[in-house]
């Protein structure tokens, strides 16, 4: 199977610095655990800390340069032409740059090809020319899907961990540079630094659950918590199931 | 409860206009069919009902398109609907829900007029294609999502299908102005709202006040050619297997508990996934992979219960993330009870038993 | 001249020419390894191929092992003793012997009587060795040929001490019995010769040669010029493999260090992750990278104790074969568990470097192959793009601080000058615990006046625990950072209460150009205190134990300033039963705590055992990583606190009227 997986120029979430997007690496994991031929493939002005993806098990990069601000999707769609693969992998959404996790649905219809979201693990179908991916769903839950290839999927943060980084791996792997499709981008947004809200206080609003109203109003209240000293087995009990309830945590107790 | 259960597609067929090519809507008969769907449902407010506000003639359509998972509104869907309100609400507009199971919360939540989705199964493109349908056929000005697992893959598929901008991750909204995070929470993007936003969970206050007419509406869809998922099974999360980091409801043991049987019993009963600290995993007490903190795993529950645990800085580490702890441990100055929310100061080791009656009779 | 004499003599003379054959072998094999190198203090490494390093080697090597090896060996006096005589008598005896072939000798009954005196402090140091394996072997000494060795010994020098009581005796005794007593000898010498000489190749005997030859090449001779040379070696990030994946990819001079080993077990009982039932044993180690060497290598011939609660392994090897793997002679989980703690390099009474082997394993197994221990990729993970092992913001770093001054060295007038000590906080400064010791140590610089400042945001992580992972290319780039940030600013001193950031800062980051006259807390605070600079009350009569961290005694032979600071603080101190160079690990070096390999006990747990013993109600500490170890421990147990934290509880009693000032 052919497999490429793309990269977008990520960010360190602390630190701002270039860095691979760590979800991306995981879908390189998925895609090396695989099997088969897996490159990874950027459009970009500049590699910098993305041929670190070279490290994480894969021998071959293709990077596609465009300016800085180009539209991505002209040179993808140029260089996944060239030599279709029969899998796409992409993360989620990126990090650092527009964040928003479009792109790989833009290409899927670019390409006329299915996309599937969120993929925590890949195996081969049951039949050649299919793939079963393991969704994930949010809080632990998974949805099995059976999906005929070619096709894009992003992958998910519960997918395994990357393979972990060998520089020397990194230093012999393959650059393949050729200039991209200049494709100029209107902006639209206006940006300035990031100013941090308070999370919205949940307010209970009419036809919430009664578990849901309970919620609000402790989460309202918190701060300072509640302490009981010595109390009985049973009243200990009996405060905990209450504050279980009040959280939604249980079956509308 | 019952519920009647209803039929979009005879519904849609009462709302066809004969005898035009294209099938089109005629959205004067949407009261009739609604009615019943809304007297079926057995309305249990226990405060004073909300005024219920009719809009008749709304100047425009703001869609909102829920997870609604079995028809119930999510807490996340409840505050898509509040920012769809307060687009609507600025210029008399009308909200429109796009689901695939309508139900009876929706004229509560803030919904003015509802249309159903034909989706069979498990298939997010051709749920796209609808919504895409109706984006162009309604001629919609706004399109909400909630920016969840199912719901932001949606509004991409949307975005892509329509060729429309999607503002994805907004994180405040008014009528005016979108913004969201971008280049890893260093910059903050802001611009007027587009037509598709998926906004991120807590962000906007979900409506409040009034109540709505949650009418139906019929709407011809296109037919859907068969899409690339050839078969889907959804796997609960069942709490007893679930990965420690992926658990919603995590409750621990420590070098406090000896009875690991009332333990394990516990976690079952409350439907918690078990976990523990180090010196229990040492022991062989629990596996290793129930470790939690800095050299086990780190949590996203959004509550842990810890019993008997001291709440060592490289256990507390482990719950940082965690919104809501509750502790049990004879020892008033234990670090854990300092963390918690609800604190205990009791003997885990009785305390177990009891919550375990207590659960037992509630079953009863 | 007495013809069984001359027939002894003439063994020694096959003796020999069979053991030049066994040794030449040996050598050969040597010669899979590559080029010889030399490490310098700093961890310059260097060619040790050259006419003039050879013969500086050689003629140091009388006192490298009359000085240095028996300063080790003379540790264990029974040992020293015993090793004096069977060394001793058994070369001297037997190159006596050989001289008989010259007639006068031969014929000399005073020669034979010397030539007796010799074999019979052999056979003395034989017996010893006997009785220290007899009846019951003590469990770090191993099996099998070592276990045999007695016998040749007796065999051999006491067939030698009848030989030359043969040549001895001849006016006092019947001339057939004494010749029937020379012939009984050489019957015994030969055999039990045959045995020793055989034992060159696989055997005990090995270390004499193998040793000799590692001494003279000693791929650290700083050592020997009393140097604490532990700085590991700069690697070349273009050599075209990083690390070392089979024996070959050895320098040949660490080869021979690896055959050096007598299997005495001194490194095996100094392991704190031995003691805590990981899967490490140094000798062993040793042992497994000795033995894959040869073609064909396996692990089977090796009698001592096993790797504790071992993974299988394959145990094949070869001169070209990978070392680390299932499917080869050393498990990862081996290489993992070790915490860089050099006790065994201390105990070696061969002088051998194992930290620097397992070092350049793991640099194979991290650069290459990308082959790490589950928790330990994260942090490297995260020192590559914030370079900080949690991916913590690097202005947080002086959040410990709120409320304190803390000048930035930043923000610090060019009119004041250089700073009198640049304090570099360490990754503990983002510990809450640790952020005690740091306030501690701040408010006694306040308190004492000293012009001190910090990097700030500007610190990134020294790089120590990239290092110890085998992840070079990542320290080589923080140092360089590091000290990019550091020619900006000037300063006199390096001040940290940190003794992973001082060795590499003081010692490692030399190879990359960063020289720095580098303090510990402790050495800081006792100069402060000895000037006058603090005053110190006296803390009652409380009893204390000072744990001394790895990387400050072995590393940098700091163990005096800590206890002498303890000892004007008015306590009383105990010592555990290791302390000063001989210390033993809290478990928290090495990258061992995100390495995490599973074992039987918590070496911080042990550790505590040897503290409570003492009866002291704290245990002083002196580095973020004991502290953070030593306070994982649960139960009952000493206190833990940092020497800082102590000098700031009697400077504060100081000013209490009550207390009672110590003159
Ligand atoms: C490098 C390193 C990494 C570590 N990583 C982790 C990690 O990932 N996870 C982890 O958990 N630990 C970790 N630790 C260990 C940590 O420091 C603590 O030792 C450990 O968390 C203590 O576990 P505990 O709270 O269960 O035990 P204890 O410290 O023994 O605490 C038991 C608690 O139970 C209370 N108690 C006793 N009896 C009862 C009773 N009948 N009812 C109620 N309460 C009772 C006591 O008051 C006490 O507070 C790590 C340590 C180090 C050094
Ligand atoms: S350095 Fe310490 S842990 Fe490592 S092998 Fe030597 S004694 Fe054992
Ligand atoms: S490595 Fe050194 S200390 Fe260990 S057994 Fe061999 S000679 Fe003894």
């Amino acid at each position: 199977m052919k497999i490429v997986v793309l990269l977008s120029a990520g960010r360190h979430r602390v630190s701002g610095q270039p860095a691979p997007v760590p979800v991306e690496l995981q879908a390189l994991r998925l895609a090396v655990e695989l099997g088969g031929e897996v490159t990874v493939l950027h459009a970009g002005p500049e590699l910098g800390a993305l041929a670190d993806a070279l490290g994480h098990g894969v021998g071959r990069l293709i990077h596609r340069v465009i300016a800085d601000g180009d539209d991505p999707l002209p040179s993808l769609m140029a260089a996944l032409t060239d030599n279709p693969p029969d899998l796409i992998l992409a993360g989620r959404s990126g990090q650092g740059g527009e964040d928003a996790g479009l792109l790989p649905y833009s290409l899927a219809r670019a390409l006329g090809r299915p996309i599937l979201a969120d993929a925590a693990g890949l195996s081969a179908g049951p039949e050649a020319g299919t793939l079963a991916v393991e969704q994930a769903l949010p809080r632990g839950a998974r949805r099995r899907v059976v999906l005929r290839l070619p096709a894009i999927v992003t992958v998910h943060p519960a997918a395994p961990a990357p393979l972990p980084f060998a520089f020397a791996a990194m230093r012999r792997g393959v650059i393949e540079s050729a200039p991209g499709i200049s494709a100029p981008q209107a902006v639209e947004v206006e940006e300035r630094p990031y100013r941090p809200r308070p999370k919205l206080i949940a307010k209970a609003a009419a036809g919430a659950s009664a578990a849901e109203r309970l919620k609000a109003a402790t989460q309202a209240a918190g701060g300072g918590g509640t302490l009981l000293v010595d109390p009985s087995p049973e009243e200990a009990a009996r405060a905990i199931l209450a504050h279980l309830a009040a959280l939604g945590l249980r079956r509308d107790g | 409860m019952t519920r009647q259960r209803r039929d979009p597609r005879a519904e849609e067929r009462q709302q066809l206009v004969a005898g035009t090519l294209r099938r089109r809507l005629d959205r004067t008969q949407r009261a009739a069919v609604a009615a019943p769907v809304i007297a079926a449902a057995p309305v249990t407010v226990t405060e004073a009902a909300p005024r219920l506000r009719v809009i008749a003639e709304p100047a425009y359509l703001v869609a909102v398109v829920p997870d609604a998972p079995g028809g119930r509104l999510t807490p996340h869907d409840r505050q898509v609907i509040g920012a769809a309100r307060l687009l609507a609400d600025a210029g008399g507009g009308a909200v429109l829900a796009l689901v695939e199971t309508p139900s009876d919360e929706f004229g509560a939540a803030g919904i003015d007029r509802v249309l159903a989705l034909p989706v069979a199964g498990y298939d997010p493109e051709g749920k796209a294609e609808a919504v895409a349908a109706v984006l162009d056929g309604l001629s919609l000005r706004h399109a909400l999502f909630p920016d969840s697992a199912d719901g932001g893959d949606l509004a991409r598929r949307v975005a892509a299908l329509s060729g429309e901008a999607l503002f994805a991750g907004a994180e405040n909204l008014s009528p005016k102005a979108v913004t969201r995070a971008a280049r890893a929470r260093k910059a903050e993007q802001r611009r007027a709202p587009p037509r598709l936003i998926a906004l991120a969970a807590d962000a906007v206050a979900p409506h409040a006040g009034t109540r709505h007419e949650a009418a139906m509406l019929a709407f011809t869809f296109p037919p859907r050619a068969p899409g690339a998922v050839l078969a889907a099974e959804f796997i609960p999360a069942d709490p007893a297997r679930v990965s420690l980091a992926e658990a919603e409801f995590v409750v621990s043991a420590g070098n406090g508990i000896s009875d690991f049987d009332a333990f394990r019993a516990l976690a079952t009963a409350l439907n918690a996934t078990p976990g523990a600290s180090r010196m229990v995993c040492d022991a062989g007490l629990m596996p290793r992979a129930a470790q939690v903190g800095a050299s086990g795993t780190v949590l996203t529950a959004n509550c842990y219960f810890a019993l008997g645990i001291a709440g060592a800085p490289q256990h507390l580490q482990g719950i940082t993330g965690c919104e809501h702890v509750v502790a049990v441990n004879t020892d008033l100055h234990a670090a854990m009870i300092e963390r918690a929310g609800l604190a205990i100061v009791a003997d885990a080791q009785q305390v177990m038993p009891a919550l375990l009656r207590l659960l037992a009779g509630e079953d009863a | 001249m007495i013809p069984a004499g001359t027939a002894f003599s003439l063994l020694i003379l096959a003796l020999a020419a069979l053991a030049a054959g066994l040794v030449a072998r040996r050598v050969r094999l040597w010669k899979s390894g590559s080029e010889a190198r030399l490490v310098s203090a700093v961890g310059r490494t260097i060619s040790a191929v050259s006419a003039d390093k050879l013969i500086a080697g050689l003629k140091a090597l009388p006192r490298r092992y009359l000085v240095d090896v028996h300063h080790v060996v003379g540790r264990d006096p029974y040992a020293a003793r015993m090793h004096a005589l069977a060394a001793g008598g058994l070369l001297g005896g037997s190159l006596l012997a050989l001289a008989g072939l010259i007639p006068v000798l031969g014929m000399s009954r005073l020669f034979w009587a010397v030539v007796a005196l010799a074999f019979a402090a052999a056979l003395a140091g034989g017996f010893m060795v006997g009785r220290r394996r007899l009846p019951e072997k003590p469990a770090r000494l191993s099996g099998g040929r070592f276990q045999r060795l007695p016998l040749y010994l007796a065999a051999y020098t006491g067939g030698g001490l009848l030989v030359a009581l043969a040549g001895v005796l001849p006016p006092l005794a019947p001339q057939a019995l004494l010749a029937s007593f020379g012939w009984l000898g050489l019957a015994l010498a030969a055999g039990g010769g045959i045995g020793l000489v055989l034992q060159i190749d696989r055997g005990p005997m090995r270390h004499a040669f193998a040793g000799a030859a590692h001494l003279v090449l000693h791929p650290r001779p700083g050592r020997f010029e009393g140097e604490r040379a532990t700085a590991l070696a700069a690697l070349d990030l273009d050599a075209p493999r990083l690390g070392a994946a089979t024996p070959a990819d050895f320098p040949v001079n660490r080869l021979i260090g690896f055959d050096a080993c007598i299997q005495c077990g001194r490194c095996e009982t100094a392991c704190p992750a031995f003691a805590a039932g990981q899967p490490l044993n140094p000798k062993r180690l040793i042992q497994d990278l000795a033995a894959a060497i040869e073609p064909n290598a396996t692990n089977a011939a090796y009698a001592g104790s096993p790797y504790p609660n071992a993974r299988p392994v394959a145990g094949v090897g070869g001169p070209a074969l990978p070392l680390v793997g299932a499917g080869a002679m050393i498990h990862p989980d081996t290489l993992w568990s070790c915490t860089t703690c050099r006790a065994c390099v201390e105990e070696c009474p061969m002088m051998i470097e194992h930290v620097d082997a397992i070092v350049d394993l793991r640099r194979y197994q991290t650069l290459e192959l990308g082959a790490l221990p589950l928790k330990a990729a994260p942090p490297l993970m995260e020192l590559r793009y914030a370079d900080e092992t949690a991916g913590r913001p690097l202005a947080a770093r002086t959040d410990f601080a709120a409320g304190l001054t803390l000048p930035l060295i930043s923000a610090r007038p060019a009119e004041k000058g250089p700073a009198e000590v640049l304090l570099w906080l360490g990754e503990g400064a983002y510990e809450l615990r640790y952020g005690r010791t740091l306030r501690a140590l701040v408010t006694l610089l306040l308190k004492a006046g000293v012009d001190f400042a910090v990097l700030g945001p500007e610190e990134r992580d020294c790089g120590d625990l990239a290092r110890r992972l085998g992840d070079e290319a990542t320290f080589q780039r923080l140092a360089r950072a590091n000290i990019a940030t550091l020619a900006r600013y000037s300063f006199t001193r390096i001040l940290t209460a940190d003794p992973h950031a001082l060795h590499a800062l003081r010692n490692e980051y030399r190879a990359f150009g960063g020289e720095y006259e580098v303090v510990h807390h402790t050495a800081f605070l006792d100069e402060l205190a000895a000037s006058g600079r603090l005053t110190l009350g006296a803390l009652g009569q409380a009893r204390v134990t000072y744990h001394d961290p790895c990387y400050l005694g072995r590393y940098n032979g700091e163990i005096d300033a800590p206890r002498r600071l303890l000892d004007r603080l008015g306590l009383e101190r105990l010592e555990m039963e290791r302390s000063g160079k001989r210390s033993m690990c809290c478990g928290g070096g090495g990258g061992a705590p995100v390495s995490d390999i599973e074992g039987e006990r918590r070496i911080p747990d042990i550790r505590m055992g040897q503290a409570t013993a003492t009866g002291a109600a704290i245990v002083a500490v002196a580095c973020p990583q004991c502290s953070a170890m030593l306070e994982g421990v649960t139960g009952e147990r000493p206190e833990v606190a940092d020497i800082a934290e102590l000098v700031l509880m009697a400077v504060e009693a100081a000013k209490l009227p009550a207390a009672q000032v110590l003159a």
